[in-house]
């Protein structure tokens, strides 16, 4: 085991490495200089560009460039903005907060019901809950989640006003941003009507985690469905039920379980779609997350926030990536077995 | 006169013919298929159906709603837009920029992606672990991020949109090619070959290929679902197709001012994307079944 963390860690140091590297040539690639695209500062102002100029190590080689680089990048000067000449890094570690908070709870929702559908539509296997389950799991993975966002605004929030539009939180309440996540920030700031104040907050997530949360339901229901029809033909399953187990102890304790170890393997791909999605929500939302914020600087050309988010949202999948592999291996020993056999 | 059959035979059905039969047995993977080849029917030929210009404005007919409504005009048979421009034209055009070119995107990145692949699989050793675990890092991250890296690089653009595309499609056929062969190589028929002494070329192309080509006709279909979706999401974000043009994401992302007032502009191009990618999804998913079947026998 504490070869394969070795390992896997290793794997994570240096893809980071691989992708700052890339970050830092996309300075490059960009049109324009790279030292505004890098750090923000145009060259007509001449005092502060010189400053960065060299602070950057623009008059040595590439080498000590790249070097200078990620000096800034671990001291958390990631450069200003380009429209607004907000710090990005600051920007960014408010705005992780709150795509973090719809990404989670969307991903927290969709669990429980996926999996149960799942393993229902299995034990069902072609009866008619199973052919319901599935055609609406097809269609539902297959919905566009931008159309869906819109449809979902359109019914609850305008036809039946039940909901709010778009936001964090009512603009009447001033929450002091702190983690970007405004849950934990009523929380943190507690507000003299804090109860008013969480229930427009609960109001405006609503909306976007329930249209988020159906796109990675869909999929654990096929996943779950299909791992758990695998194991429901495994010898051990024949045995339990030989032993003369209660169909109840079989499901929950035999087959369950060893549905699991399949679909955490999986919850990584899950996973990045669901960023994906969760960027293309932001925007619709006016949420103010890393999503909405980079997609907005890729059509303003704003190359220093599109460097920094694109090296957030990166990392963050990498290392979550990593994550869900050394936990998939801890929990299902034999898997490791067959990765140091096949290295 | 033909001979009365007097003897029980067995008739294996032919790979293919056992596709159609999964096909037949399942009327809504069938309904899919014929979608499917109607849509692709649309793309190739739609700018001669359309009884108008994509971008021609009728200024007496601003918002119709479709014409089995009261205030609808049966000239405009699923209405008009804000600007006046007939519905039915611009979805069929749209089915050209929204299904068409990420189709051929798709093809042309699976082709680069599977002789790559092949490559991958044959040179073994460093070069090829390195590579493994490179492409690893680059299929976890999501396609549609990838894409708008490329994207911020190229400038938005829809002839950018489907480059970013292609290329983003290519290492996951050359991850699928190369495991593909990977699993095949250890089996008794690929020695076999091995031994006649025939050459990589050969062993590729006839030993390899017929084997294979089932998973790589899945992950076409896959492709081209991630394909149509990414390319209507980044017309939906304004980044890929630019606005006159009838793709099915930008005219959505259009839509969004008038969704209240003419909520068909808003709906029939999702409706279109939709049943578009349920059907691409379903015959994907038959393909399978069928061919899990076949291994199974």
């Amino acid at each position: 085991m504490r070869i394969y963390v070795l390992r896997q860690l290793a794997l994570l140091i240096i893809t980071l490495f691989l992708l700052t590297v890339f970050a830092f040539c996309l300075s490059y690639w960009f049109p324009g200089n790279p030292v505004t695209n890098s750090s923000g500062i145009f060259t007509d102002d001449t005092l502060r560009y010189t400053e960065a100029f060299e602070a950057r190590g623009f008059d040595h080689n590439i080498l000590v460039q790249y070097w200078f680089y990620l000096e800034h990048l671990f001291r958390g000067d990631w450069g200003i903005s380009l429209l607004d000449a907000d710090p990005v890094f600051e920007q960014l570690k408010l705005r992780f907060g709150a795509t973090l908070e719809i990404a989670l709870l969307a991903m927290l929702l969709a669990i429980i019901p996926g999996i149960a559908f799942g393993v229902l539509a299995a034990l069902n296997f072609r009866k008619p809950i199973d052919h319901i389950i599935l055609s609406i799991s097809l269609s539902g993975y297959s919905i566009p989640v931008f159309w869906f966002a819109q449809i979902a605004i359109l019914v609850v929030a305008v036809h039946w006003g039940v909901l709010p539009i778009a936001g964090q939180i009512n603009p009447l309440f001033h929450i002091e941003p702190l983690t970007g996540s405004i849950l934990l920030d009523i929380f943190i700031t507690q507000p003299e009507n804090i109860e008013l104040a969480l229930r427009s907050a609960i109001r405006h997530i609503m909306l976007p985690v329930l249209v988020l949360s159906v796109m990675p339901m869909m999929l654990l229901i096929r996943l779950t469905r299909s791992s758990m029809l695998d194991v429901l033909d495994k010898n051990y399953i024949t045995s339990a039920y030989a032993k003369g187990l209660s169909t109840r102890r079989v499901i929950a304790s035999h087959a369950i379980p060893n549905t699991m170890q399949n679909v955490i393997r999986e919850l990584g791909s899950m996973l990045s779609l669901l960023i994906t999605n969760t960027m293309i929500i932001e925007v619709i939302f006016s949420w103010p997350g890393i999503g909405s914020w980079l997609i907005r600087s890729i059509y303003e050309r704003d190359y220093p926030v599109i460097q920094g988010g694109l090296l957030m949202i990166a990392a963050l999948i990498l290392c979550v990536h990593v994550g869900l592999n050394l936990i998939h291996s801890w929990r299902y020993p034999q898997v490791r077995k067959d990765l140091n056999a096949a290295s | 006169m033909p001979r009365p059959n007097l003897y029980y035979e067995e008739r294996t059905p032919s790979p293919l013919e056992r596709v159609w039969l999964e096909f037949n047995r399942n009327p809504l993977a069938r309904a899919a298929l014929y979608i499917l080849i109607f849509i692709i029917f649309l793309s190739m030929f739609g700018p001669w159906l359309t009884p108008y210009g994509p971008n021609e404005q009728m200024l007496d007919a601003i918002s119709l709603p479709p014409a089995w409504s009261d205030d609808g005009n049966i000239r405009f048979l699923l209405g008009t837009d804000e600007l006046g421009r007939d519905m039915v034209t611009r979805i069929i055009y749209g089915a050209r920029y929204t299904f068409g070119y990420p189709f051929l995107v798709v093809l042309a990145s699976a082709a680069i992606g599977i002789s790559l692949g092949a490559t991958a699989a044959i040179t073994v050793g460093v070069k090829s672990s390195t590579l493994k675990h490179l492409l690893d890092v680059l299929m976890s991250i999501p396609s549609l991020l990838l894409a708008l890296i490329i994207i911020a690089i190229t400038g938005p653009g829809l002839s950018n949109a489907l480059l970013a595309i292609g290329l983003v499609l290519i290492p996951q056929f050359l991850h699928v090619t190369r495991n593909a062969i990977q699993d095949e190589r250890q089996k008794p028929y690929v020695t076999a070959s091995r031994l006649n002494g025939v050459s990589d070329f050969y062993l590729l192309t006839m030993v390899f290929f017929p084997n294979i080509v089932k998973v790589l006709v899945i992950q076409l279909t896959i492709g081209l679902s991630i394909a149509i979706l990414d390319i209507a999401a980044l017309g939906f974000l304004r980044l890929g197709a630019q606005s006159p043009t009838p793709e099915w994401g930008s005219m959505l992302a259009q839509s969004l001012e008038v969704a209240y007032i003419s909520p068909w502009v808003m709906a029939l191009p999702g409706i279109a994307l939709f049943v578009t990618l349920v059907s691409v999804n379903l015959v994907g998913e038959t393909l399978r079944i069928a061919i899990q079947k076949q291994l199974e026998r």
